[in-house]
């Protein structure tokens, strides 16, 4: 035993610690990225804007509060209601403290960024609740990263946008239990897999953009998303997916592809038979070869 | 009673002399010499879950509605393969277990068959007499790729069958035939008239593992009939072979290995999840998932369609799809072919038709190490080269930039390794005592403060080298020598 | 196992119990023993503990860790048996050639040389008919063997379910009008009554917003100004690469990626390969409006879809 850590034990004690390692890599692909946005976003500071935005004005008919603001459901499986006036006001304050050097003023747009009269309050909604707005680098693709506004700030912005042009996507409020998961994975195979990937991990699209993880996505995001087909994402009309159908696919998304059951075991990050063949050849080739190591002799 | 049955035997088959001598029979102890056996214990393993899944799997495309026990599913049409396999793995007792470890087993066959192929080629044990069985390893490997691929394709989900689509489509790229020949695989255009299932499965469960089973008692029979290769050493010349016994030694040892690679398997099949069918649902040719790779021993031609550039050729009112037919049909053809001929080239080359039993250092065999590893060097890329997607997605960097990359890798890799092995071969031949063990050297210091050394003691296990190697006895004076009297009290047992 | 090691017919040597060859390569043995006792009475437990938690439930983690821990235990105890216990030899075994002599070998090239010359040249006739036969016999077994399997391919490979007239559904079966597809929508659609057929696959992307009569959608391919419908645009979905279907679209490029081999297509471009091993575009479908306002084919492809293959002009 104590002969353990001599000359003739290194060569497998380092496979091992090999294959230990990248064992521990291969069931955990998410946490770079995770690890990696973390970091990025904190140092960008919530401090200064998310204080000076905070609105102080409160007297009005109907308060701008959560619980005003908050899409209730009602019989359908997804329901839209609009936000109160009273929202508005705040919301052009921290639109203009924080969106408006790129957006413009008027949210007219500029050379750095898109028009968002007409985009609708579930197109901001999205945006800024997913954290992608306001954007940390604006020479990549936006990423997911801990949202800078809280959930009232978030509609207060969405209201203040809405307000300026009729139409586009608005805020839903999806009853899952109306949901059908059956139907939904069916229909996330037709619509979604191509990009997201079957088990929603997520993977690199041409020219440096990649459809992200479906994850962390809330079934509010999922739905919204579908509606303004953010980014690179296409755009998925009722007259193409429906109510009834967008709400099945969120109910996929959010009892199927972020919580798996994984009755098999590790789910080796659901990124297919490259993670699989990792394991096999090192876990199971790479161990067995050890053993061998172990039973025969070593001359 | 061993001995009675045994004379019975005897009287009808005359099993003593041969028996006897193969329980005598003696098998080297390297234990790179082990590594085929890993293969060898998969397939059994391999064959026994296999059995266990073909009697609850339906090999139909018929469409059902799914009634099973997985939620998500309920409702949804599928085909009779799809049901029973997302069935077997659910509603069967063990039965998810029995079919991860299925495809685990799979995936470490064709790995240890790599592996156990790398250590007969940079070893030379490939030289006189041993070519027909290379040749039999070879057709054994490429088998085995084939029912890998056929197996992954019979539950009909949506990535295996992504697959069965790339594969007609690199049937219909055949000059001159291609058409043809995948009408005739599947029975019509794709994706077919419902044949392809029930044609993949016979070939899967039937033909290429009787086939396989055939070829293995070939490989095994020859490996007696011409006994094992050894490497050189004490006492260990081209006339001889030094190392344990058939029975008890080497029987104890591999059964106790065969026990461990079961283990390491059925480990894997509870543990890791593998090809996850109920998330990908049933497979419709109009639907995909991003990310869809081949099993791993599949991936280097996946990758080498995705390296080659577009070059498809219309010339004399015919179109030669070549960015298919060269990197899915020509290269691995080449690739297998130049593995079985290998052996021939290497003698022609050298002018060495002499026997050779007693195996090469990699490092005295520079040129061959080399070729060897540039090879192993170009598949690996090509392997990494097929997860360009998911390279891309994990290191964050553009799509087309780790395209283009590979484009590079996979030619200038290869040349590179060929000239680094090379050098590094001879390197080692050069300096004395590399990759030999070495003695501690104990420094001792006297009362009066005076150092000495001295080497160490050997270490435990090298001192039966030191003995000379005898044949196996047969028989053993059991009676410990202080306790025998004389020629009376000798018992002899068999 | 037919090579006998050990010729000859002397008297088979005897070893004594304390010969060195026979000792065990432990240097303690009892603990060594000991080790493999353990190991093997935890496999018992495993193997045991499989059979209940196969009995009680159907948990394939606890399976697999009572029959993993099982086999390990066991098959550990029995290679410790066998390394540290047994006799660790060496022991030799001769190597005979494996040839045969000069005179044995020319025996059997003379059996069947001259053997068969015998018969053969002397009844050459025969010899030819029976060849004969057989390479007949061998073309024409050929014929239910392979010609059975499938119909010849014909013109299937150049047809599509999809002619002029056509009504464009979803898979559905649903009929689809221009407004059904926002800009940077896509759909999958198929020609009414071959819904999932995969050679119909097309895929229809809305580019612009264009109401009826507000011109038309300007794409940089000849000849097709009249082959979409109020922005929208239909390409085949089958990859000309290897036949996977298309089904990546990204929206602020407007191209067209095959996640199998990230062929890369231009769809304003006519759907042009841009990038990866794809090595042409994608044939484009024909597009018009019925009189009740729902999308139709105004015409089927001009070409083969999908992947090449020889017949393909």
């Amino acid at each position: 035993m104590r002969r353990l850590f001599r000359g003739r034990y290194v060569v497998p004690s380092v496979l091992a610690g090999a294959v230990g390692l990248v064992g521990l890599l291969m069931f955990a692909p998410g946490a770079a990225r995770a690890a990696g946005t973390g970091a990025s976003t904190g140092a960008a500071g919530m401090r200064s804007y998310a204080t000076a935005g905070t609105p102080a004005s409160g007297a009005t008919p109907t308060p701008c509060t959560l619980a005003t603001a908050t899409p209730t459901t009602s019989g359908s499986p997804i329901s839209y209601t609009s936000l109160p006036a009273s929202c508005i006001p705040p919301g052009e304050q921290l639109f203009a403290a924080n969106c408006s050097s790129c957006h413009g003023t008027d949210a007219a747009g500029s050379a750095l960024a898109p028009n968002l009269r007409g985009v609708g309050a579930g197109t901001v909604d999205f945006w800024v609740s997913t954290g992608r707005m306001p954007l940390a680098d604006s020479s990549i693709q936006a990423t997911r990263k801990p949202p800078r506004f809280d959930r009232l700030q978030t509609l207060e912005i969405a209201a203040y946008v809405q307000s300026l042009a009729p139409g586009g996507v608005q805020i839903p409020s999806v009853d899952l239990q109306q949901a059908s998961v059956s139907n939904g994975g069916r229909l996330f195979t037709l619509n979604c897999a191509a990009c997201h990937t079957i088990t929603g991990a997520g993977d690199a699209l041409y020219k440096g953009a990649y459809a992200p993880s479906l994850h962390q996505a809330t079934v509010q995001q999922i739905v919204e998303a579908i509606r303004s087909g953010p980014g690179n994402m296409p755009r998925f009309g009722p007259g193409n997916i429906t109510n009834q159908e967008a709400a099945d696919i969120a109910a996929y998304v959010h009892g199927v592809i972020q919580h798996p059951s994984d009755p098999g075991g590790f789910g080796l990050g659901g990124v297919g038979p490259v993670a699989e063949g990792f394991v096999g050849l090192l876990f199971g080739v790479g161990l067995l070869m050890l053993v061998s190591f172990w039973i025969g002799e070593r001359s | 009673m061993i001995d009675k049955s045994l004379r019975w035997l005897d009287d009808r088959l005359g099993v003593s002399k041969g028996g006897r001598t193969f329980l005598d029979k003696i098998f080297p102890d390297h234990w790179s010499f082990m590594l085929g056996e890993i293969a060898l214990y998969s397939f059994v393993v391999l064959l026994a879950t296999g059995v266990f899944l073909s009697l609850y799997y339906v090999p139909s495309a018929h469409e059902v509605i799914y009634h099973g026990s997985y939620a998500p599913l309920r409702g949804q049409r599928v085909s009779e393969a799809y049901a029973s396999t997302v069935g077997l793995s659910f509603d069967v007792k063990s039965g998810l277990l029995m079919r991860q470890a299925h495809h685990w087993a799979a995936d470490v066959f064709l790995g240890s068959i790599a592996v156990h192929m790398a250590r007969v080629f940079f070893t030379g044990a490939f030289r006189k007499p041993r070519e027909l069985n290379w040749i039999v390893g070879i057709t054994m490997l490429i088998l085995g790729i084939a029912n890998g691929f056929l197996g992954y394709s019979l539950p009909d989900d949506l990535v295996s069958g992504t697959g069965i689509r790339i594969a007609y489509s690199i049937i219909e790229s055949i000059p001159l035939v291609g058409s043809y020949l995948a009408f005739f695989v599947f029975g019509g255009n794709y994706p077919g008239n419902g044949v392809i299932i029930p044609r993949f499965f016979v070939l899967h469960v039937l033909i290429v593992p009787a086939v396989i089973v055939g070829l293995l008692a070939a490989h095994l029979g020859l490996l007696v009939k011409q006994k094992h290769t050894q490497f050189p050493g004490k006492g260990k010349t081209e006339r001889n072979v030094v190392g344990s016994p058939m029975f008890p030694t080497f029987m104890a040892k591999t059964t106790g290995f065969m026990f461990m690679v079961t283990a390491a398997l059925f480990l894997l099949g509870g543990f890791a999840q593998i090809n996850p069918i109920w998330q990908f649902g049933q497979y419709q040719p109009y639907q995909i998932s991003y990310a869809v790779q081949p099993d791993w021993y599949m991936g280097w031609l996946d990758g080498a369609l995705r390296v080659m550039p577009s070059w498809e050729w219309v010339g004399w009112g015919h179109t030669w799809p070549l960015e298919v037919f060269i990197p899915a049909v020509l290269f691995p053809g080449i690739v297998f072919n130049l593995f079985i001929v290998w052996p021939f080239l290497e003698a022609k080359f050298t002018k060495d038709t002499a026997y050779h039993h007693l195996l090469d250092r990699p490092r005295d065999r520079p040129k061959r190490t080399s070729a060897g590893a540039a090879v192993l060097m170009l598949l690996f890329m090509l392997f990494c080269a097929s997860s360009t997607d998911v390279l891309a997605n994990y290191f964050h960097i553009s799509l087309n930039t780790v395209l283009v990359t590979f484009r590079f890798l996979v030619v200038l890799m290869p040349i590179a390794t060929f000239f680094v092995t090379h050098a590094i071969c001879i390197e080692m031949q050069r300096a004395e005592g590399v990759g030999r063990r070495k003695r501690a050297v104990v420094v001792t210091r006297s009362a009066t403060g005076e150092f000495a050394t001295y080497d160490a003691d050997v270490r435990p296990g090298d001192g039966h080298e030191e003995l000379e190697a005898i044949p196996v006895p047969t028989y053993i004076d059991l009676t410990p020598r202080h306790l025998a009297t004389g020629p009376g009290v000798r018992r002899v047992m068999r | 196992m037919s090579d006998d090691g050990r010729t000859g017919t002397g008297p088979l040597p005897v070893a004594a119990l304390d010969d060195p060859h026979l000792a065990p390569y432990a240097k303690r043995p009892q603990a060594v023993a000991a080790v493999a006792a353990v190991s093997m009475a935890v496999g018992i437990v495993g193997v045991i503990g499989f059979g209940v938690s196969y009995w009680v439930g159907n948990q394939t983690q606890w399976q697999a860790a009572t029959l993993g821990v099982g086999l390990l235990g066991l098959g550990f105890g029995v290679a410790a048996w066998g390394k540290y216990l047994m006799p660790q030899g060496p022991f030799v075994e001769e190597r005979h050639a494996s040839h045969s002599t000069e005179e044995e070998r020319s025996a059997m090239t003379a059996a069947i040389v001259e053997r068969g010359g015998m018969v053969v040249k002397r009844r050459k006739v025969l010899g030819g008919l029976f060849a004969l036969g057989s390479a007949v016999f061998g073309v024409v077994a050929a014929f239910p063997l392979i010609r059975s399997l499938g119909p010849k391919p014909g013109r299937t490979l150049f047809a599509t379910n999809w002619r002029r007239g056509s009504s464009v559904v979803t898979v559905d079966g649903r009929r689809v009008r221009p407004s059904d597809l926002e800009v940077g929508g896509v759909l999958t659609v198929f020609p009414g009554g071959h819904e999932g057929n995969s050679p119909d696959q097309t895929i229809l992307i809305r580019l612009e917003q264009l109401a009826p009569g507000q011109g038309e959608l300007v794409l940089q391919s000849p000849g097709r100004s009249d082959w979409t419908v109020q922005g929208i645009v239909g390409y085949s979905k089958m990859c000309t690469h290897l036949g996977c279907p298309v089904g990546l679209y990204q929206e602020q490029t407007t191209e067209l990626v095959c996640p199998c081999h990230q062929s890369v297509f231009n769809v304003r471009a006519g759907a042009v390969p841009e990038f990866g091993p794809a090595p042409r575009p994608l044939p484009q479908l024909p597009l018009a409006v019925d009189a009740d306002g729902y999308l139709v084919a105004a015409g089927g492809y001009d070409q083969a879809v999908g992947p090449g293959f020889w017949e393909r002009p």
